[in-house]
């Protein structure tokens, strides 16, 4: 099966080089600090943010002068078209560890000391590129909590296909059939790469080509989500006056 | 969950308030917060449905899957429930915190549903083949009443589920080659009508509440769960909790449930049916909303 | 018995209100606000390359020359001089451990609050040995923000009649900047309802003691039972303080004052459906905006 179709078409429709549509809400829920849910396709994931707030385990290996970024990545059983078995297994571990990477790059930890931020994630429903929606939605999640961050945290899948043209923000599909594929997280205004994976091995010469196509898409989404956030800011904030309030007195 | 605790002076005012049939947030004992359904909200699910439940949150997916039936029971099908507590909802769930109360709350969904459950109808082929149905339910916040939330969740679900029609049989010796239709709108209703919800009493001081929030929950001197079918026919009982009850008691309250349950059944049938009839155009939400 | 289950697709979009003003800019974490030459970074902002950037998303303020952003919406921030209420988590050495919806437990010193029998009197081994009579796990108090220590944390005293342990009544928890800041914490509604709304977001709810306070404010009452008239009152202020947080009002006198006039048409249990939220949060900002002009 091709990729790509010669009109130039994905097996989805979309072009090469066009995302998945993007929709999002932030403050689903009331119980958490921060919360958010994204839709980007048919990937859609929750996250929730709980703290700054005391440690609660571990309180003597604690460093001092910092906060402790404790994440989970969880997947529901029905998130797949076959049923998984455990909702957390190795591969959910493995990228709770990626997630907490990326997401400390941008955290301003050093104003948090002595306490712990946690970040849970939960795939409702996985079509592709579900550590980066994870990602996106956690960054949702942060903001929503008002913890402070030196930059979003966006991230994006692209592959090749046909082995030449590069394939951004790739469906579960194209996650199986197609090429090597590289997953990335920057801090888009910067430029910042904080995480970076690749599904296998690659020629050099293609590494460039998919990783300026990732960045691009991870620019894409973040200009997605800026204008979401704000629109959001804007709702809620008249009732509350911004938040500007105790200094009119 | 661990998160609330309360002082006596809070415990004093809710017994106080149950005394008198007017509980903190204006209800009477026997009242329910409001309820919110949405149908059909996971796309790669056979069925789904969320309820909100005040701040409690459940998502439930039912999938389905061809099995070979139990030796012992050659034209039966298979039923399987799993409880997943997010961590999205307490930090306390993180890692296997909610593994407790996910196994708590999955084996009395399936006692509840066992004998009213007719497992004949997901037969396909006796003694070869068989449809197995995972219902999985995900708990995404908690706001007290958990058991009746997500039976009520676990029945909408079942409601909105439908298999796919076989549409030929291939007989390979002693194999049995079956053919499931393409089309993805050419399936059959799973009839889960029947099935009973759970009705949770909470017992604080000599009187019992219903749908209790987190709050009573604590103050509760114990929590009898019961599981009433539409014709308000029990089919399981649980106490849980710490507290004990007098025989006497345990009947009233068991007469009490069933009645609420017959009201709770009827409730989601009418909520169930408005959703069916008002296919055309309907617009998901999910979260978005 | 009142059973409603609704379907999700029939609410319509509840969740905001209509805008009624032209909002102002909102920065997002990592924009450039300004350039740093003749500013001071304040809360929320970084120096980067020259110029002011934010770390979370919120409106510009400037006192002078300092520039700051502030988030709808994080964990309570305490100042000194806020009241606050606390539930105590913990006892250690000569202190109680206050959780305030903070970013870490308060402390309250044992020498920080007033002893049965009189001003002036040291603290004893006696007075550590029975600090939980005074104060244990689990209790409400109701204090203020005396100093802040170096890593954030905050350090109460409830040096004054008006602080003390909160006996029967109703908490509840929203966010800590809905809460306005106002020169008095403590108000006695018309309705003969007292409430505490403390800085962090939690707000106690209680009946009106006619008579005065004791002393101390550490002893227990459990024998009185609230009467229902007042009770009721009480849900009904719980109820609407809750649907005006939902709405992201901000909650002071006057708005509780106006959310529970128009609150009358309904009963106290239908204010918990969304409907009533609504209406309820509508009609109180039209009033408010109605005596702002």
């Amino acid at each position: 099966m091709d990729l790509l179709s010669r009109q130039g078409l994905r097996t989805d429709g979309r072009r090469s080089d066009e995302l998945r549509r993007i929709s999002c809400k932030m403050g689903v829920f009331n119980q958490p600090d921060g919360s958010a849910y994204l839709e980007q396709g048919n990937t859609k994931v929750l996250a929730a943010v709980y703290g700054p707030h005391e440690i609660r385990v571990n309180r003597s290996k604690a460093p001092n002068d910092c906060a402790v970024i404790n994440c989970q990545y969880s997947m529901a059983t029905f998130s797949r078209s076959e049923r998984k078995r455990r909702p957390r297994d190795n591969k959910s571990a493995e990228l709770t560890v990626h997630l907490k990477q990326a997401m400390t790059t941008a955290i301003k930890t050093d104003l948090y000391p002595k306490s712990q931020i946690d970040i849970f994630v939960e795939v409702l429903q996985s079509d592709g590129g579900n550590y980066s929606v994870c990602v996106n939605a956690a960054t949702l999640a942060l903001i929503d909590a008002g913890i402070a961050m030196e930059e979003f945290v966006i991230s994006c899948t692209s592959s090749l296909a046909n082995g030449e043209v590069p394939l951004v923000d790739i469906s579960h599909l194209e996650e199986t059939l197609g090429g090597p594929s590289i997953t990335v997280a920057i801090l888009p205004i910067s430029g910042k790469i904080a995480m970076l994976e690749t599904s296998q091995r690659m020629h050099i010469n293609h590494v460039e080509p998919v990783l300026t196509e990732a960045m691009r898409g991870c620019r894409y989404i973040y200009d997605t989500l800026n204008k979401t956030i704000k629109k959001h800011y804007e709702e809620i904030g008249g009732a509350l006056n911004w938040g500007t309030e105790e200094y009119n007195i | 969950m661990s998160l609330v605790s309360l002082n006596e002076g809070e415990k004093v005012y809710i017994i106080h308030g149950v005394e008198e049939n007017f509980r903190c947030d204006g209800r009477s004992r026997q009242d329910y917060r409001p309820l919110e359904l949405e149908m059909d909200i996971v796309s790669n699910a056979n069925g789904s449905a969320r309820l909100r439940l005040a701040n409690s949150d459940i998502l439930v997916c039912v999938k389905v899957e061809i099995d070979t039936p139990l030796p012992e029971t050659p034209n039966d099908g298979k039923i399987e429930y799993f409880v997943d507590c997010s961590a999205n909802a307490t930090p306390t769930f993180e890692g296997r915190g909610g593994e407790q109360l996910a196994a708590e709350l999955s084996r009395f969904l399936s006692l509840a549903h066992c004998p009213v459950f007719n497992l004949s109808k997901l037969c396909i082929v006796s003694g070869q083949s068989c449809w197995k149905l995972f219902v999985d339910v995900l708990i995404l916040e908690c706001g007290g009443n958990l058991f009746d939330a997500v039976s009520l969740a676990a029945k909408a679900a079942l409601c909105n589920t439908s298999l796919p029609n076989i549409v030929g049989t291939y007989e390979d010796g002693k194999n049995i080659d079956l053919q499931i239709s393409d089309d993805p709108f050419d399936t059959k209703p799973l009839d889960a009508r029947d099935l009973p919800v759970l009705v949770s009493l909470c017992k604080i001081g000599n009187n019992y509440v219903a749908d209790p929030t987190i709050e009573e929950e604590i103050c509760g001197a114990g929590c009898i769960v019961i599981s009433v079918t539409p014709k308000g026919k029990v089919s399981a009982v649980l106490k849980k909790g710490a507290g004990s009850f007098m025989p006497d008691t345990l009947n009233e309250i068991i007469m009490s449930g069933s009645q609420i349950g017959v009201l709770l059944n009827k409730a989601l049938e009418e909520t169930i049916t408005k959703d069916m009839s008002s296919n055309v155009c309907k617009q998901r939400f999910g979260f978005l909303k | 018995m009142n059973i409603s289950i609704s379907l999700a697709s029939k609410k319509t979009r509840h969740g905001i209100l209509k805008p009624t003003s032209n909002p102002p800019v909102i920065f997002t974490p990592g924009e450039k606000i300004r350039d740093e030459a003749g500013f001071m970074r304040g809360h929320g902002t970084y120096v980067s390359a020259g110029s002011l950037k934010a770390t979370v998303a919120g409106v510009e303020q400037n006192i002078n020359r300092l520039v700051t952003v502030s988030p709808l919406r994080c964990r309570y921030n305490g100042e000194i001089g806020d009241v606050v209420i606390g539930r105590i988590t913990e006892l250690v050495h000569k202190r109680w451990k206050v959780d305030l919806n903070a970013r870490l437990d308060a402390v309250l010193l044992l020498t920080s609050i007033q002893l049965p029998g009189g001003e002036l009197r040291r603290r004893g081994m006696e007075d550590e040995q029975s600090m939980r009579n005074y104060l244990s796990e689990g209790d409400l108090i109701s204090a203020e923000v005396h100093s802040i220590f170096a890593d954030g944390s905050l350090s109460l005293h409830m040096r004054s009649l008006k602080y003390g342990k909160l006996g029967q009544g109703v908490l509840i928890k929203v966010q800590s900047s809905l809460i306005k800041r106002s020169k008095n914490h403590f108000h006695n509604l018309t309705v003969g309802i007292s409430i505490i709304l403390g800085n962090n977001g939690y707000i106690w709810i209680e009946p009106t003691s006619n008579d005065n306070k004791d002393l101390v404010g550490l002893e227990d009452e459990f024998e009185q039972v609230v009467d229902i008239g007042d009770r009721q009152t009480i849900s009904r202020v719980r109820n609407v303080i809750l649907a005006l947080s939902y709405y992201k009002m901000l909650i002071y006198d006057t708005s509780i004052q106006f959310a529970l006039e128009e609150s009358k048409k309904y009963t106290v249990s239908d204010l918990l459906t969304a409907e009533a939220c609504y209406d309820i949060a509508n009609l109180t900002r039209h009033r408010l905006q109605i005596m702002d002009e």
